[in-house]
């Protein structure tokens, strides 16, 4: 740097600086060039941070500035004369320059994620491909599952397109930085619902699912409880609840064991069926899932006991009521479809119907609140002629055409099958009434 | 300053100190301006998204399993102990995959160079084969091996005390009793002692002509040091791992390696071997030929003069890369969660589902950071001590 700052500017050797006159010039432009630059970023860059989104202050400052900038250049091209190329160097700058301005003049953008979701034109959905029935790859390489339909479902009703979904599929422990960061519209992986989780991750739509955690064991070890499980090694997925839920429960019942914790379902699996642990516990839905892939299902039993209560259900990133509450209104709008007895197939019939309280969810009279929304009259009808009700869901993915979970009985079926009418013995599937 | 050009002194804009100074304070200032870019972009979108952060969390239990610790560990212990219980399976993997891939590499390396046509060539197809492939698929490749191995009821067994199987293998081990310090001093005593012995008949040796035995009188007080100790103390008490009752059949007591920790063991140190084998032919091809010639002139034998005139020369070469290997390999070892070993990354993941997850993530950088910092302190003091005297 120094000994060529002396050869240009400084040195008494005459014949040199006329061989670098030229290039001197350039030294110049850059220079200029330089601050101009480091200005617009400036500018720009304190638009972006405040909170409010660029001000017009903050805009003419930076039209002000790149103008400033423009003129500086262009009167240093004047006098580069001597070299073109340098020229060239130059200008390549002042175009940067330009965009910066302009990338500070674009405004933030504006409105909830409905608006934000509707520009895009598809729903962002964070889900898995591990899991049958829950969120997995059918044979032609389309996501099928229970998480996956009910995020069609919100596709359908905020772009009237079940296919209008872009589904992002990650592990369990990286759950919770997608639906804090905001990146996702919607995160639909078996995700349990916990006071924690709710306060940190996002919020909590609605419980579509009623599970609860179990262990799976060879047969041939002749365990029949998961009491008898003191010195056992135990598989299990990192970042889920079932990973802490299996800590306390060998903690307060003074088992002695060894955990062994993955990242991957696919790893978990293979460590569990070469006997390197001897327990994988997990959702007993997902047991009973993943039990179907491994080599010889019979062979393994899901132990009786239920440790853990896990809620799942599909969560938003916070910040957002409207988002929120759409979701909520397409989750119960399932469930009542079902309990109504509106399903795919007679969508139409009930619309035009005599059925007061389908009529409303369907949105031919009354409403469910769609205006407040933003959502059209009748997005109902699009959900249901596209995914069905929650009961079609089930069964599509969970239920006898999928992985054969029994739901009659159970709890995720519907509070209303209870057995005399408006007495609490049926399931435990139930939402915010359509009003 | 008299100049030609500018009879009336050089204008400002022309004068080198002040665009130096320029030059300067506009590069401090477009760093300045990106790095508090950053820190306020986080710190806003902390605010905004009601991101947790902060550090209240390291004293409350940390109720997460860890499945293997090198110190005692349950999950009523807080998240600090927790997560340094997982620095130490990072440490314990990194610092044993820095000494068997540096000897594994030296090896390799030194056959690259072998005048057998049939070594020279094997060492090249170990180098290509392991410097190319992705080194979370060779993990994942050795960790399906391990679970091949017949499982913990039908293992292998040595001896009624050594046991392999696709868990792991279970050693007998020492635990140390009451009397664990003091005959640990008096061992460190026995060492000191055993080296100046060393040194004391090496000189007399020289000096006088007469046969001293110093390596033999050296190791003596060292071993008699040290049993004595163990007579007189009973430090030490080896645990044989021993069967459960129940229907697992899972070992207990002694050490165990866990098929998950063996994994990454062999794919961190078969993976930086092949790179440090590179950088150890490169090391031993620079010091000049004549360096060879001369040695052999002198008449010393092959593997002599490799030792005492090649080597040395070659480590000056060596060392500076060597130790970002060894940087390599400690960061590479975060790759133990896909296998389940419980590194730092692994369990600082787990630990994210409670407390906030951009604390524990500044956590893990900055350990390892503090690990990087340090293998490279040793390195460059190394570094300092091996170079020609006098020169820079």
């Amino acid at each position: 740097m120094m000994s060529r700052f002396e050869i240009l500017g400084c040195s008494p050797n005459t014949e040199k600086i006329a061989i670098l006159g030229g290039n001197y010039n350039m030294k110049k432009q850059l220079l200029i060039a330089i601050l101009a630059t480091v200005s617009v970023f400036a500018v720009a860059f304190s638009a972006c941070t405040s909170d409010d989104g660029p001000t017009d202050a903050d805009l003419q400052d930076a039209q002000a500035t790149t103008s400033a900038a423009q003129s500086a250049l262009s009167a240093a091209n004047a006098r580069a004369d001597a070299a073109e190329a340098s020229a060239d160097e130059a200008m390549k700058m002042a175009e940067e320059a330009k965009m910066e301005a302009d990338q500070a003049m674009m405004p933030e953008e504006t409105g909830g994620r409905l608006a934000q979701v509707q520009e895009r034109g598809h729903l962002i959905c964070a889900s898995r491909n591990d899991v049958p029935g829950y969120g997995f790859l059918d044979d032609s390489g389309r996501s099928v599952g229970f998480d996956i339909d009910l995020c069609r479902a919100v596709a359908t009703a905020v772009l009237g397109d079940p296919e209008a979904i872009e589904v992002v599929f990650i592990n369990a422990a990286e759950r919770g930085p997608t639906i804090q960061s905001g990146e996702v519209d919607l995160l639909v992986r078996t995700v349990t619902w916990t006071t924690s989780r709710d306060a940190q991750w996002g919020n909590y739509a609605q419980t579509m699912f009623y599970d609860g955690q179990g262990f799976m064991v060879p047969a041939d070890l002749g365990v029949t409880s998961a009491y008898e499980l003191s010195g056992a090694a135990v598989c299990v997925t990192s970042g889920t609840t079932t990973e802490l839920n299996m800590a306390d429960f060998f903690r307060q019942n003074a088992m002695e064991y060894n955990p062994q914790v993955f990242e991957d379902t696919d790893i978990v699996l293979s460590s569990y069926e070469s006997g390197a642990c001897d327990v994988f516990t997990n959702d007993r839905s997902q047991l009973a899932a993943l039990r179907t892939s491994l080599q010889n299902p019979a062979d393994h039993v899901i132990l009786p006991e239920t440790i853990s209560e896990e809620p799942l259900g599909p969560v938003v990133p916070h910040g957002d009521d409207q988002w929120f509450d759409i979701v909520k209104t397409v989750m119960s709008g399932l469930i009542y479809a079902e309990g109504y007895g509106i399903n795919s197939g007679n969508v139409s019939a009930k619309a035009s119907g005599d059925d007061v309280k389908a009529k409303r969810l369907l949105g031919t009279e009354g409403t469910i609140g769609q205006e407040s929304l933003g959502l059209s009259e009748t997005f109902m009808q699009d959900v249901i002629n596209a995914v069905g009700n929650y009961g079609e869901i089930y069964d599509r993915n969970l239920g006898p055409d999928g992985i054969d979970l029994p739901r009659e009985g159970g709890r995720n079926a519907l509070w209303s099958d209870a057995p005399c009418g408006d007495c609490p013995k049926g399931g435990q599937i139930y939402a915010a009434p359509l009003r | 300053m008299q100049s030609i050009l500018y009879p009336g002194g050089i204008p400002l804009w022309r004068n080198v100190v002040f665009i130096q100074w320029v030059v300067q304070i506009i590069s401090a200032i477009v760093i300045i301006a990106i790095v508090s870019g950053f820190i306020f972009n986080v710190a806003n979108e902390i605010q905004d998204r009601e991101i947790p952060f902060g550090f209240n969390f390291l004293d409350d239990a940390a109720q997460i399993p860890i499945g293997e610790s090198v110190i005692q560990y349950d999950p009523s212990q807080s998240y600090l102990y927790g997560f340094s219980v997982a620095a130490l399976n990072t440490i314990k993997a990194s610092v044993l995959g820095v000494l068997l891939a540096t000897t594994l590499g030296i090896i390799i390396g030194v056959s690259r160079l072998s005048r057998n046509w049939l070594l020279s060539r094997l060492a090249l197809v170990y180098i290509e084969t392991f410097r190319n492939i992705p080194l979370l698929i060779q993990l994942l490749f050795w960790f399906l091996i391990i679970l091949e191995l017949p499982n913990v009821r039908e293992g292998y067994i040595f001896f009624d005390a050594f046991y392999l199987n696709n868990s792991g293998f279970y050693l007998p081990w020492a635990t140390p009793l009451g009397g664990f310090w003091p005959w640990a001093i008096l061992t460190v005593i026995g060492f000191a002692g055993g080296i100046l012995a060393f040194n004391y008949l090496t000189k007399r040796e020289i000096v006088t002509g007469q046969p001293s035995y110093p390596i033999i009188a050296g190791i003596a007080i060292f071993v008699v040091a040290t049993i004595v100790g163990l007579i007189i103390f009973s430090p030490l008490e080896l645990v044989v791992p021993e069967r459960q009752e129940g229907p697992f059949g899972r070992l207990q007591g002694g050490a165990r390696w866990s098929g998950s920790f063996f994994a990454l063991l062999i794919g961190l140190v078969v993976y930086t071997s092949a790179f440090i084998a590179e950088i150890v032919r490169a090391g031993i091809q620079a010091v000049n030929r004549g360096q060879t010639e001369a040695a052999r002139a002198l008449g010393l034998h092959t593997n002599a003069s490799l030792r005492w005139v090649i080597f040395p020369q070659a480590l000056r070469v060596i060392i500076p890369p060597l130790i970002s290997q060894y940087l390599n390999l400690t960061k590479n070892s975060s790759l133990a969660a896909a296998i389940g070993y419980p590194d730092l990354v692994s369990v600082s993941t787990t630990m994210t589902q409670i407390a906030p997850a951009i604390s524990l993530i500044g956590m893990v950088m900055a350990t390892y950071l503090a690990m990087s910092l340090f293998y490279s302190l040793v390195g460059n003091i190394y570094n300092r001590i091996t170079r020609y005297a006098g020169v820079g």
